[in-house]
Parts: C-alpha cells; structure tokens; sequence
C-alpha cells in the first residue's frame, strides 16, 4: 500500500500548478502517514491580456518555483487529512520589477472515500475532498504576476469519480468549486471597471474540472496519467490594455499534461520511497502566462 | 451518512462564518447631505479665477415670485418629488446637497479609467493617442499625472467661477427657495436660506459635465447620461423649478466656453513632442550638465511623457523658472552615492511598513494619479467641515491650481536638468515599482504633494500637520519603491511649496477670507 495523495497544492497559485493526483481516488490506510516533497517551475513569455495573448519584453521570460512540503495521515481508511505549505519565488528575464520569495498559503484537506465497489474486474469509486486555504505570510497579492499567491482564505468542494478495469487502467473525473474571499490590497483606490474606494479587492471565485486516464505497468509499481485541466474563475475582470493583472482578474486556464509515480517497493533500503514527475502545459487562458510547468517529487510512507 | 451529514454541516458553517467577514467594496464617497456650516452669503463678490468678476456673467431677473409662470413652475416641482421611482430617489440620495462631490469622483474615475500607457506595435513603434482619433488604437486620452492634474485644474476653476455668478445672483434677485414660497413641496435635503435662483447645481451639473466631455471625447454618452440625472434630481429632490435649473444652465454654458478657450491656448497640446524636440532637450542637458535620463521600456520609448509640460501656462506663478531648483548632484559623485546606497540598502531590507507606503502612494497606471489621490482626501475633508459647494469649489480650485502649477514646475525641472533613474544609474537595481517614463529630477509626487499639503493646510488650518506629514510620507514612498532618489523627493516637496504659496497668496485675495 505505497500510495501517495497530493491534494490542492496549486489551487491557490494562480492556476499555475494543480498537480494531477491532488484529486486522484487512492486512500492511505488507517495510520498510514506520508511525507512529500514536490518542486514545480513553471515559465512562460507570453501571457493573456484578457483572452488575447501577448508578449511583454518588460517582462521577458517569467519563472515561478513553488517548493511543497506536504504530510497526510490516515485518520480511517475512509477518511484522509493532509497538509502542504508551499513556499514560493518568482522572477523575469526582462524589465526591472523585483521578484518576490516567501511561504504562501497553507492548505488542509480531508478526503473521504463514500463509496468503492468491485463488479468482478470493475471497480467503480466515489470520493469527496474539501480543502481550505489561507495565507501563512502577510504577502502582497497586488503584484501580480510577481505575487506569491491571490492572498484571500480558499475554500473548495470536489467530487472525485473513477472507473478502474482490472486494476490496470482508470478514468477518473473530478469536479471542484473553490470559493475565495477577499484580499487585501496595499492601496485604498483600485479600478474594476468603475471606482472602488477601498483597500479590499474580491477575489473570483473558480471551478476546476479534470479528466484523467491512468495505467499501472511494471509490476504495479508505475503509474501513468494522462491529464486534461480547466480552472475557470466564475467573474471578474480583463486586464486592461498594457496594464498590470490585479486579483480581481477573471482568471482561466485550460492544461494538458503527463504525470509518473514510480515505488521503489522492490528496493529493500528505499522501501516506502517513490519518486514522481509531471509535465503540464497551458493550452487556454485568460489573464495568465501562457506557463509549460514541470515538476518532480519524493514521497516517503510508512504506518504509524 | 451520518459522516457525509456532519461534513456538509461543517462545511456550509465554514462559507457562512468566512463569508461574515466579508467587507463592503464603496465605489463612492458614502455620506448623506448635511447642514452647510456656512453659507457664505457674500461670496458672488469672490474674485473669479478666468473672468474680472461675476457681472461680467449676465443671469436676468427672475419672473415674481407671485407671477402665474412660477406658480405654475412650482406646481410641476411638486408634481416632480411626488411618487419618486426608487431610481429616482437613489439619485436624489446619490447626488446630494453637494454634488461637485460627485463630479469630483467621475472625473477621478475617468482619470483612472483613461490612465493606460500606449503599448508598442508589433513592429516595436509606439503609436501616440490623438484628440484627432480618439478612438485611437491607442485611445485619446493616456490621462497621466499631468493630463489630470490640468483636467481637473479646468474643472474645478470652472465649477469655481461658475459658482460665484450663480451666488451673486442668487442675493442680488433673492427668489426663496422653492419649499419656503409653498410648504406643501417637500425638499430631501437639508433646509437653509439660500436663494434658488438660479440653481447652483445646474450651474455644476453644465460646467462639469462639458469640462470633462472635450477633456473625455470617448465618454460624451456616459457624461451626458450623468449630468441629466443630476438635472432631474433637481427637481425630484424640490430643490429647484425649470427657470432656476435654465439660468444656472446658462451660467454654465458662458463658463465652460471661456474655461475652454483657455484650455485650448494653453501650449498643453504641444506638450508631448516629437522625436528631434525630444532629442535637442536631451542634448541640451547633456551639454549642460553631462549627462541625460533614458528610457529604459523594451522596445525603447522614443520621447519621454509631456517633455514641454514645463512650457504650459501656469495658474499663479508668472514664470516657471521662479520656481526651477539647483541642480541635483551629479552621478557618481559622493552626495549621489549616498543616494544611491540608500536605494540599494531599501531594496535589501525594505520592511512591511515600507512597502506598504510605497504601494499606498503609488498611484500609478491605471489609478487616478497622485492628483487624484490628492482630491479624493480633500473631498473628505469638505465633508467633514461640511463646506457649501461654493466654498467647496473654492478648496478644489485652488488645491488643483496649485497641483497643476506643481506638476508643470516639476516637468520644467525634470527636462531642464534630464536627471537618470536609479534603473540606469545603479546597475542590476530592481524595484517594486514600475519607474515612469519621464526624468528622476524633481519626483513629481514629491512637488504635487508638497504643494496639495500647503494648500489643504491653508484651507484646513486644524489638519496642517497631518496633511504635511502626508506629503512627506509620499515623497519617502518613491525613494522606497526605488523609483527616485531621496534628493528627488526632498527637492521636489519644496519645490512643491514654494508653487502653493504663490497659489496661497492668490487665494488670500479673493475676498473669501474677509
């Protein structure tokens, strides 16, 4: 039972990184504990002003790094709680704004497992995870794209199915809403398509829906995911025209991408240990970088 | 199920107690009409800015108060504030007893609205906004910190001026108020002895409305649809009848015609130059002192904002050079060292507080501008001294006079002396804001702050510390976002002041302190 739940590590960096496996359908037993460790880059140089995509010399070739300690904890075999606290840095290549580093939001989930049942080779599962987020650091979130995150309090909600034959290949479908608050900005005027006389700025809230397929091969021990994104903010505003994104922005982002676990269950020392990798890129967007992300991680578990 | 139960339970808890802290998002000054602290009975004998005095302003007598016409006038007022749609009655609350409140705020709005620096071309040319295409692309106005500071100039002068002629005929015909000749017409404000005629806020809604349309040619629609609910809201609040609301339209009519005169002769449409002017200035600089400012954008911005700024007719100073500063220490000498360490030693350690002063006065693109920043305290202050509009045109027009005299001075200065930004001097600098495209030397913020404080001080006496202290947070605020070096801020509030005490001097003489 090496298995590993990543769970809302992206949902509050602006879309840039929302692993695949944060909402997969694998639980961890009852005492069942796991340390992660994730690393994602994500770069790009072009960037949606609204839906239309440009470039900005200014801005050059821009970086984001989030670094995602992570630790999950069987409370049942149905019930899972886990926690991520990523730090993040940003930069560019071109013009003169300074990047920003610094931890950013803590998440919680718990995840719970109502409903799993095997038709012969059929396994047919239902989950449901709710996470909640909030900033660990007083960052500014109105300095985007350089900020470290949308600086509100997160919640969301998200119905995870999956259909698995044989326990070689699955489909799994999620759905999420993550409602987000306010944040607060360090001005007190800020332009959302009229005046507002006020240091606080709505941030839109989103829906986030994936469609993934996935095999096992070797043994059990690889896991191969196919993956297909959308995180769609429900309102908000377009960046106007050469200006800078504010967190009011209505923020979407459609991804493709690959993602790999491999166990190391079979070498004695590193038993516990797996090592994962993902590949996403941005295929749609508004209001965001054009990003190609990759990211590599260690996950270590045991039973308490 | 029970487990699923005590989940969805805590969750729908969760929203409501984090949705409770939710806080309300003004898109304008909240405040009800209030009791005007004075009248200023006296004031249509104030010195105008643009005219010798309000006779040269004819309004004809009113028709008797007994006369058929205005009982029938009054009679159609009170059909008016009968029956009030609740858009109607929003209106009547929105506008109030001072609506140059609300036409300050539109036209901080359109600032921000229109503050979006023209982008380069594929082909990396930039293609500059013209009153000749307004539609651009790039769209006419790019309403930077010196297209504002002027709108706004043009806008409460006129308002100004407009306000002594309708006061001056106000106590020379003395029509009552409508509620007072019929107290059967209910009036939503507070009641005072102010005559009615003619209206003093038709005379606002006329001249604000056309200011802004020839400074806004792309918001003629918006604009309109504004000052006829002001209009109406004259009526629907009994706060006027049709010949009151007539002569104050036509006091604003004569008073927007010759504010735009001035505004047309004023060198302002020379201000940004072509390429070969832009190039001299630059050379002349060099020559002069040995060094000049770039622009440092990609592609290149070929001629910085408004070089000729500086050459704009200015409201109280009789020359700019009266006003022009020392030079500022050349680069990389040791008073410039300093400086610049400064720079680099904030950028390291800058604090919380720090940063938060930086954002908080940025006021950058996309904003109403540090004029605007200005005007929106000012308005606050108005209502908390609960200034008539007439005295409350006065406060703005001379805080805007004086800011635009500040930003022209400052614009001479900065093209005059072709100062670099810490961007080009400091090589690798990195800030927090983004540095504009227009000289180091002196901080533009620095100079509109100075000389806005001063003013507020002399109007405000009780709020003289903290308005100045403002100032200096703003000009400190540029030296923290890494976009000027502490001799730019330091210069430029002084700069400042010494453009508001001509201002303050004028102000002095008009007859409202008597």
């Amino acid at each position: 039972m090496k298995k590993i739940i990543l769970l809302g590590v992206g949902l509050v960096c602006a879309g840039t990184m929302y692993g695949q496996t944060f909402a997969d359908a694998i639980m961890m037993k009852k005492k069942e504990i796991c340390f992660a460790f994730m690393f994602d880059q994500g770069k790009w140089d072009q960037y949606w002003e609204g839906t239309t995509l440009i470039s900005n010399e200014n801005i050059g070739t821009f970086t984001r790094n989030t670094y995602a300690p992570m630790i999950a904890y069987g409370i049942t075999d149905k019930l899972n709680v886990l926690l991520v606290t990523p730090y993040v840095e940003t930069m560019s290549t071109g013009g003169q704004l300074a990047g920003m580093q610094g931890f950013q939001d803590v998440n919680i989930g718990l995840k719970y497992e109502a409903f799993k049942k095997d038709f012969g080779k059929h396994r047919v599962s239902a989950l449901a995870t709710v996470q909640f987020a909030t900033p660990m650091t007083n960052y500014l979130s109105d300095y985007l794209p350089y900020s470290l995150g949308l600086g509100t309090q997160q919640f969301a909600g998200r119905v995870i199915s999956q259909y698995e034959f044989n326990k070689m290949i699955y489909v799994r479908a999620s759905a999420a809403y993550i409602w987000r608050g306010q944040t607060e900005a360090e001005r007190n005027y800020y332009y959302n398509n009229g005046s507002y006389y006020t240091t606080y700025m709505d941030v839109p809230s989103a829906v986030n829906y994936e469609l993934i397929v996935g095999g096992w091969a070797l043994n059990h021990n690889l896991r191969l995911e196919a993956t297909y994104t959308m995180l769609n903010n429900v309102s908000g505003d377009d960046i106007r025209r050469w200006n800078m994104p504010q967190p009011t922005n209505r923020m979407e982002i459609t991804q493709a991408g690959f993602f790999a676990q491999y166990y190391l269950k079979a070498l004695e020392p590193l038993k516990g240990f797996s090592i994962m990798a993902t590949f996403n890129q941005a295929l749609e967007g508004r209001n965001m970088g054009k990003s190609t992300n990759i990211s590599g991680g260690v996950t270590y578990q045991f039973t308490f | 199920m029970k487990k699923i139960f005590t989940i969805s339970l805590s969750v729908v808890l969760l929203i409501a107690a984090v949705t409770g802290c939710e806080n309300d998002l003004p898109t304008f000054f909240k405040f009800t009409a209030y009791e005007f602290s004075n009248l200023d009975v006296d004031g249509g004998s104030w010195q105008p800015i643009l005219f010798s005095s309000a006779t040269d302003i004819v309004v004809d007598a009113p028709a008797a108060v007994s006369s058929p016409e205005y009982q029938a006038e009054l009679a159609t007022l009170k059909s008016a504030t009968q029956n009030l749609s609740g858009s109607q009655a929003d209106a009547v609350e929105y506008w109030t007893n001072n609506p140059l409140i609300r036409w300050n705020e539109i036209a901080l709005e359109l600032a921000a609205k229109y503050n979006l620096i023209p982008p380069p071309n594929p082909d990396g040319t930039y293609t500059l906004p013209s009153p000749a295409n307004p539609q651009g692309p790039p769209p006419f106005p790019f309403a930077h910190p010196p297209y504002t500071c002027r709108m706004l100039a043009y806008l409460s002068v006129a308002q100004f001026d407009g306000l002594i002629a309708a006061w001056h005929y106000k106590y020379e015909y003395n029509r009552p108020a409508p509620y007072v000749t019929d107290s059967s017409i209910p009036y939503a404000y507070k009641k005072n002895t102010l005559p009615s005629y003619p209206s003093d806020g038709a005379v606002i809604a006329v001249v604000s409305r056309d200011i802004l349309k020839a400074m806004f040619p792309l918001e003629h629609e918006y604009l309109n649809a504004k000052a006829e609910e002001h209009l109406n809201s004259l009526a629907w609040s009994g706060s006027n009848t049709s010949s009151d609301i007539e002569a104050g339209v036509a006091i604003g009519t004569a008073i927007k015609t010759t504010a735009l005169a001035r505004a047309s002769t004023d060198k302002m449409s020379a201000a940004q130059t072509p390429k070969p002017v832009s190039d001299a200035i630059k050379q002349e600089a060099f020559d002069r002192f040995g060094w000049s400012w770039d622009n440092m954008e990609v592609p290149q911005r070929p001629v910085g904002l408004t070089p000729l700024f500086g050459q704009v007719t200015m409201w109280s100073v009789p020359d700019v050079e009266d006003v022009r500063p020392g030079p500022p220490p050349a680069p990389g000498s040791a008073e410039f060292q300093v400086a610049a360490n400064e720079l680099k030693d904030l950028a390291k350690n800058l604090t919380e507080k720090q940063r938060k002063i930086a954002n908080w006065w940025s006021d950058g693109l996309g904003t109403y501008t540090p004029p605007g920043h200005w005007n929106r305290r000012t308005k606050e202050y108005i209502i908390k001294y609960e200034m008539n509009p007439l005295r409350s045109a006065r406060t703005f027009a001379y805080l805007n006079m004086a800011v635009m005299d500040a930003g022209i001075a400052c614009w001479d200065a900065k093209y005059y002396y072709h100062y670099p930004r810490p961007i080009q001097t400091i090589p690798g600098f990195k800030t927090i804001l983004g540095t504009p495209n227009f000289p180091a030397y002196t901080s533009g913020h620095s100079s509109f702050s100075g000389a806005a404080a001063d003013v507020l001080a002399y109007i405000f006496p009780a709020e003289a510390n903290a308005v100045r202290a403002w100032a200096d947070e703003a000009g400190e605020s540029r030296i923290y976002g890494g976009i000027h070096y502490r001799f730019d801020a330091e210069v430029g509030l002084a700069q400042g002041r010494a453009v508001a005490a001509y201002t303050i001097e004028r102000a002095q003489q008009d007859g409202a302190d008597d």
